[in-house]
């Protein structure tokens, strides 16, 4: 595993990968001081990794985060009690609390490698750099309420202006991306333009009915119902068809 | 049927025998007293009216704490206080009455009125209503001077109570966010610079054993003071390295000076946690501390940007203006502003300690 540090206290980084030693599976490609450093560093380099501080000059971790295109995994290392921590409602992550407990670390390294296998089987032979998979998350951040969510448990994009409300779960949070901008990310065998505003899961349709002016009205897991327009259902009948 | 203290029953016997003694002094001045027999209405009559004014206002009085009358709003107890009155007064007359027509004790204008026995008591009311209205005013303002006084002594207690908490509360504050990132540096040094490492040991416990001291004192020396924010300031060092400069401009005349503890070690934290630990490139923490016309001035400068939301930034300048003000009432001044671009600087003024 490919991981960088990103903590602003050079101490605290020689700290961590003084503890990293002992596990010759993570190999430390780089370290960064901020946020900034840490984007272009992720960006650069792909991680599968990453050890990430939350209170750092500038930017936190949380906005670095909100700002990668494809968030590699994260483990949290803060000085944060749980008490703190737990006002982020982060979920589904990992944190280790500084100074860092080695036989914390090992269990949230062990954790990354059980999840890291099954998807390695899932993904299959082709892997595209500027396409979203599946199983590639994002983190969302909406006010103090964050996520991480699989690309997989989304049901619907909806833009809003210059944002884009993401569905999944019982939760639609605002990202800072266009529609378009995320349609040439996502991949369109999945993921399909039903007209200018939505973008919807195809794994996620519950219902299709024939809609007026020959369209369609989709209607998703989550209860919303979507309209495909006459153009689009010309496409997503061809693509459903053998 | 032993009902109240002794203090209701020594103001029932003081009241009724003076009225007692008075009455007989009037009874003797206007000459009243002249016969054996007059001598004897006179005193039975006043006897009759002490005798039934005792047994009524004690009744009364029953009856009152049975309503639990003195609990109940204003207005409701006023009627019903007139009201209690009117009736035991209408009682009392009766019996008075009746007590004075069987041992003959009526007096001349009564005996005209003895075959219209309503307008006698009703005249007799009058009069009991008159002493019993007094008798009730003199309980009421007795009983609402103890309560308003008891209620007093009791904002006064919670009020002190309150100080001493949130003085306690605003001592005991240093930041676990700190003491752990400490912690981790020096976890890490113990390999780069054990000697660094060892420094840092003493500084820290430094740190902890004086804010665990505070809580028993309101002021230490500065001197004392300083030494808790020098060794915060070289521990923070350790951690933000070449990030942080720190300068001192210490007059050496204010280290007797007396402070809150903690203070400016306070207003330094937060010069680091909005200050430093937001600059990219770091930042200069400036200490300054001497003597301004009557004042011992406390500066800290700090390289960074206010933001205006000063008044809710949390815990550090909100509690640092009520330590003042509860240490030293108006005499004591605290600000924080924008001085030029890129520092902000918090002041502190305290009345100058003398020796």
């Amino acid at each position: 595993m490919r991981a960088i540090i990103i903590d602003d206290e050079r101490l605290a980084r020689t700290e961590l990968k003084k503890l990293l030693l002992e596990f010759p599976e993570v190999e430390i490609i780089d370290e960064a001081a901020n946020a900034e450093e840490g984007i272009l560093k992720i960006e650069s380099q792909v991680p599968d990794l990453i050890f990430l501080d939350i209170q750092m000059p500038g930017k936190t971790g949380f906005d670095l985060l909100v700002e990668l295109e494809r968030t590699p995994q994260v483990i949290f290392t803060t000085a944060y009690d749980e008490f703190a921590l737990k006002a982020f409602e982060v979920n589904a992550l990992d944190y280790l609390l500084k100074p860092i407990e080695p036989k914390r670390l090992a269990d949230a390294i062990q954790k990354l490698q059980i999840s890291e296998n099954k998807e390695v089987k899932a993904e299959g032979e082709f892997f595209n750099n500027s396409i979203l998979t599946d199983t590639d998350q994002v983190f969302v951040k909406d006010g103090e309420r964050c996520w991480f969510v699989k690309l997989n448990e989304i049901r619907l994009f909806e833009s809003v202006g210059n944002y884009a409300k993401v569905f999944f779960g019982p939760n639609k949070p605002l990202i800072l991306k266009s529609l378009n901008a995320l349609e040439e990310r996502l991949d369109e065998k999945t993921f399909f333009r039903a007209n200018r505003k939505h973008i919807v899961n195809l794994r996620m349709i519950d219902k299709i009915e024939p809609y007026f002016n020959g369209g369609l009205l989709l209607e998703l897991k989550g209860g919303e119902k979507i309209e495909v327009s006459r153009r689009q259902t010309v496409k997503f009948k061809e693509m459903m068809s053998l | 049927m032993w009902h109240g203290n002794s203090r209701y029953w020594f103001f029932q016997v003081i009241g009724w025998g003076g009225f007692a003694l008075i009455s007989i002094f009037f009874a003797y001045s206007f000459d009243q007293l002249k016969s054996k027999d007059d001598l004897i209405l006179v005193l039975g009559r006043i006897g009759i009216f002490v005798a039934l004014g005792i047994v009524f206002t004690h009744l009364m009085r029953l009856v009152i704490i049975n309503l639990n009358l003195l609990q109940k709003k204003l207005e409701r107890q006023l009627i019903q206080f007139i009201l209690i009155t009117a009736i035991f007064s209408f009682i009392g007359s009766y019996f008075d009455m009746r007590l004075l027509i069987k041992y003959d004790w009526l007096n001349k204008r009564e005996k005209e009125f003895l075959d219209n026995k309503v307008l006698l008591v009703l005249s007799g009311a009058f009069y009991f209503f008159v002493y019993f209205f007094i008798w009730n005013l003199i309980y009421f303002i007795y009983h609402y001077i103890t309560k308003s006084r008891k209620q007093q002594l009791d904002t006064l207690r919670l009020e002190s109570l309150v100080k001493e908490l949130e003085l306690q509360t605003i001592k005991a504050h240093i930041n676990p966010h700190f003491i752990f990132n400490a912690l981790n540096s020096i976890r890490a040094l113990v390999d780069e610079n054990p000697q660094r490492a060892r420094k840092a040991v003493t500084e820290l416990s430094n740190i902890l054993r004086s804010s665990m001291q505070v809580e028993k004192i309101e002021t230490v020396p500065f001197e004392k003071e300083l030494n808790i924010v020098k060794d915060y300031l070289a521990l923070e060092n350790m951690r933000f390295e070449d990030r942080l400069k720190i300068e001192f401009e210490i007059d050496e005349d204010t280290l007797d000076q007396l402070v809150p503890p903690m203070m400016l070690q306070t207003l330094v934290e937060n010069a680091i946690k909005h200050g430093i630990s937001k600059q990219i490139n770091g930042g200069l923490v400036k200490v300054i501390s001497d003597f301004k016309g009557d004042y011992h001035e406390l500066v800290v400068q700090n390289t960074g940007q206010l933001n205006g939301k000063i008044s809710n930034e949390g815990f550090g300048l909100s509690s640092t203006t009520n330590r003042l003000s509860l240490l030293y009432g108006d005499k004591a001044r605290f600000e924080i502003k924008q001085i030029n671009g890129s520092l902000v600087e918090a002041k502190v003024l305290l009345p100058v300690t003398l020796h």
